[in-house]
């Protein structure tokens, strides 16, 4: 990977703040941000909200990803099950999650409920569809294969449906991932008293952009990291199949 | 390959379930089961709904977030299409923008309002250009990825029968891309919605977001439902718009059935 | 002519299509001794790949019957080679290969020495532990006889299974199951696109009519055992391709105007 725009555009930044052309008070240098991460990070005080964040995350995560995969299975499977449950989330997909804030706020109360829901409604929607998308796109060929082979009923799914589509069920779970934590993040913003996205939007009230920037470049990273890191995940778990998206 | 009783059977549940749970709200909030002062009885909100919609209230809000909307999704996809195509086509390009995009796409939107409210005065064009940003990215590599699955040897052929640059572009790429491109589009609208909603609820007074969020901040639930309502409104008609020009102009296409 | 293997009797099939129903074989008969190997062929949609299915059991017949003499009790009636290989990709060659003995109970020793058996058979040894997206296609369809000879079944049946093979790699294939039909004298059934193809593998070739199918002639293939590609090279195997593809060509074009403008119900 060529860094060199990223690089210099850094560069440049660095040098109209210095020079003033961008107002410091508001882009303060790359270098000034990079040493107030340092320090934050030692101090200990970055750490523990991104934690937080993070936590909220695995709750979500943890909440949305095994109901979300049975349901796709379930849907996927059984045309019923798909009848009934596909209205809704035709329904319910362009809706904005972070919109049923206020509700669930309203039906848990203000606190760590209502934030991990929202996160897991997110994740769940997405999970679902991957899911559901995996196991229609199963080449019939192989369902064939499995019953002209002995392979029936719990078998059947066991050895050919649930491997044929753990690759679409995978990438679900890495885009659901990736979409909590931008939900999570965003009421974290709009209404925590704590995590990252509440440290950014403080630190933006109180103008203290170093340590904005500073929280910016972590939830980056943090986000960097979980997506390169699940999809080197599964490139190695589904290592029959090599090629995976680029999300 | 289904009966025509079993499509009459989903249609009916398809209609019927969500009728039915509305009903059993209804009910539920009538008798005192749910806390009216929580959870009105969907008539109570279908009525507000309809007295905001009367005295131009929610048809304000909606429209302000509408032209949010129209900037962040424009602002997102003349900019995300021509540089998706310059990737897909320049491997410099690419190779330059992609550690740049890599790094800011996983970011959420919301978190650029602060910086765009530094540098674009007039609030409303913050909110817009934060709206935009993921999106741009997301349709930025939805194109990129349309213009690297086009079959190289489609390609071939027609260089070999005479389209070069301008019209290979035209005639062969563009068309080629094209349904990745919607896909693109489609997605990057769904995202922009969000977005722009998530930012009204941070930070703005008007815009159906602000009326949510504001409406909880006051206990004024019959509002807040109201909002939710509407937006829950915009999406869907959004997309099927959307959907309606993609089968216009790509008649080609098999319908794509999104979940 | 030894006992009947498998008895076609009148099957008929017809599809739910898109809201018309589609007779896919009308009343089609069709006997296959032990150990012989029968070759069907016929134009695009005669359903030829339909009328395996049946015999495999993954379609249900609209009306007729079919019946399968079993010698050994507790073997599988049939196993299928596909034309798509359709390998699973999540298991090893060896996984692949042992997949119906495993489906049957088998021990793992026992199904995996089976297994490696097969794979020498057919020249695959070395690749066990390989997966499938690491073979060639060529390689892929051998797994996938190997895979249906593993499974010991009383008949085999094979959907043209060299049709997605450029030609060279098909044509050392039609030498191997030569070869390996001799050594294990299964009875198999076998549907190809390709007369030359059927007439040098066959002891016997069913014509299908365009669709709905039936059996329109069978020819006896009079090329001698044990036979080996040179049997292209013989008189009788040209004059028997003309004598097939006389009667082929009238149903192509049948089909092909069928297709062109299908007409409506049955």
């Amino acid at each position: 990977m060529t860094l060199a725009v990223p690089f210099a555009l850094l560069a440049a930044w660095e040098l109209a703040s210095w020079l003033g052309v961008l107002s410091p008070r508001y882009f303060p240098p790359p270098t000034v941000i990079a040493a107030t991460l340092a320090q934050l990070l030692v101090e200990g005080a970055l750490l523990s909200e991104a934690l937080i964040t993070l936590t909220r995350l695995a709750a979500a995560f943890v909440l949305a990803a095994a109901p979300a995969v049975a349901l796709g299975l379930a849907m996927g499977l059984w045309r019923p099950v798909r009848g009934v449950v596909e209205p809704y989330i035709v329904m319910l997909y362009p809706l904005p999650k972070i919109a049923l804030l206020p509700l669930l706020l309203i039906l848990m109360g203000v606190g760590e409920k209502a934030f991990v829901v929202t996160g897991a409604i997110t994740a769940f929607f997405q999970i679902v569809i991957s899911t559901v998308g995996g196991v229609q796109s199963i080449d019939p060929r192989l369902i064939e294969v499995g019953r002209n082979y002995g392979a029936g009923g719990t078998a059947l799914f066991r050895k050919i449906i649930l491997p044929a589509a753990l690759p679409a069920i995978f990438t679900g779970l890495r885009l659901g991932l990736g979409l909590a934590l931008i939900t999570v993040v965003a009421v974290e913003f709009v209404t925590a008293k704590n995590g990252l996205g509440h440290l950014v939007f403080r630190s933006w009230q109180m103008l203290l952009t170093p340590q904005m920037f500073a929280a910016f470049v972590l939830i980056g990273l943090i986000g960097l990291a979980l997506t390169r890191g699940l999809r080197a995940l599964q490139r190695r778990a589904l290592a029959w199949k090599p090629e995976v998206g680029w999300l | 390959m289904r009966r025509p009783a079993a499509r009459g059977w989903e249609s009916a549940i398809a209609i019927g379930s969500p009728l039915l749970l509305l009903a059993a709200w209804e009910a539920a909030s009538a008798v005192g089961l749910l806390r009216a002062q929580f959870f009105p009885r969907p008539t109570t909100i279908a009525r507000h709904f309809g007295e905001l919609l009367a005295d131009g209230s929610l048809p304000r809000h909606a429209g302000t977030t509408l032209v949010r909307l129209a900037w962040a999704f424009l602002l997102a996809a003349v900019p995300g299409v021509a540089v998706g195509l310059a990737m897909g086509i320049s491997r410099r390009v690419r190779d330059g923008l992609d550690p740049l995009f890599a790094v800011i796409y996983p970011i959420p939107s919301v978190l650029f309002l602060p910086l765009l409210s530094f540098v674009l005065k007039p609030a409303d064009a913050a909110l817009a250009v934060t709206g935009a940003i993921t999106s741009f990215f997301l349709i930025a590599y939805t194109t990129m990825t349309g213009v690297q699955q086009i079959d190289r040897t489609v390609l071939e052929a027609a260089t070999h029968f005479g389209a070069r640059r301008g019209r290979l572009f035209i005639k062969v790429l563009l068309p080629g891309t094209l349904p990745f491109i919607f896909t693109g589009l489609r997605l990057g609208l769904g995202l922009a919605l969000i977005v722009v909603i998530a930012v009204e609820m941070v930070s703005a007074q008007h815009g159906l977001g602000a009326l949510l969020w504001l409406s909880w901040g006051l206990l004024k639930v019959e509002d807040m439902y109201a909002a939710l309502a509407a937006i829950a409104l915009l999406g869907g008609p959004l997309l099927w718009a959307l959907a309606l020009v993609r089968a216009r102009l790509l008649p080609w296409l098999p319908d794509v059935a999104d979940a | 002519m030894s006992l009947p293997k498998v008895v076609v009797k009148d099957v008929s099939v017809t599809f739910e299509g898109q809201g018309r129903p589609v007779m896919a074989l009308d009343r089609i008969s069709l006997e296959v001794g032990t150990g012989e190997f029968v070759c069907v062929v016929g134009p695009s949609g005669c359903g030829k790949s339909t009328l395996l299915r049946v015999v495999a059991g993954l379609v249900r017949q609209s009306a007729g019957d079919v019946h399968i003499a079993a010698a050994r009790p507790g073997t599988p009636l049939t196993a299928m080679v596909f034309q798509e290989h359709a390998l699973l990709p999540w298991r090893t060659v060896l996984d692949n290969v042992t997949f119906g003995l495993e489906n049957r109970g088998v021990l793992r020793a026992p199904r995996e020495a089976r297994a490696k058996e097969m794979l020498a058979l057919v020249g695959l040894t070395k690749f066990a532990r390989h997966y499938p997206h690491q073979l060639s296609g060529g390689m892929k369809q051998r797994v996938g006889i190997a895979r249906a000879l593993a499974n010991d079944p009383e008949v085999l049946l094979m959907d043209e299974p060299l049709a997605a093979l450029d030609a060279q790699t098909r044509t050392i294939m039609q030498e191997e199951f030569l070869r390996i039909w001799a050594d294990l004298g299964k009875t198999v059934l076998y549907v190809t696109h390709s007369i030359e193809e059927a007439i040098l593998l066959g002891d016997r070739i069913a014509l299908l009519t365009a669709r709905p199918g039936r059996v329109k002639q069978i020819f006896p293939v009079n090329l001698g055992r044990p036979r080996g590609l040179e049997a292209r090279a013989s008189p009788d195997f040209g004059t028997l391709v003309e004598k097939i593809w006389a009667e082929l060509r009238d149903e192509v074009v049948r089909a092909s105007a069928e297709d062109a403008a299908p007409g409506d119900g049955v």
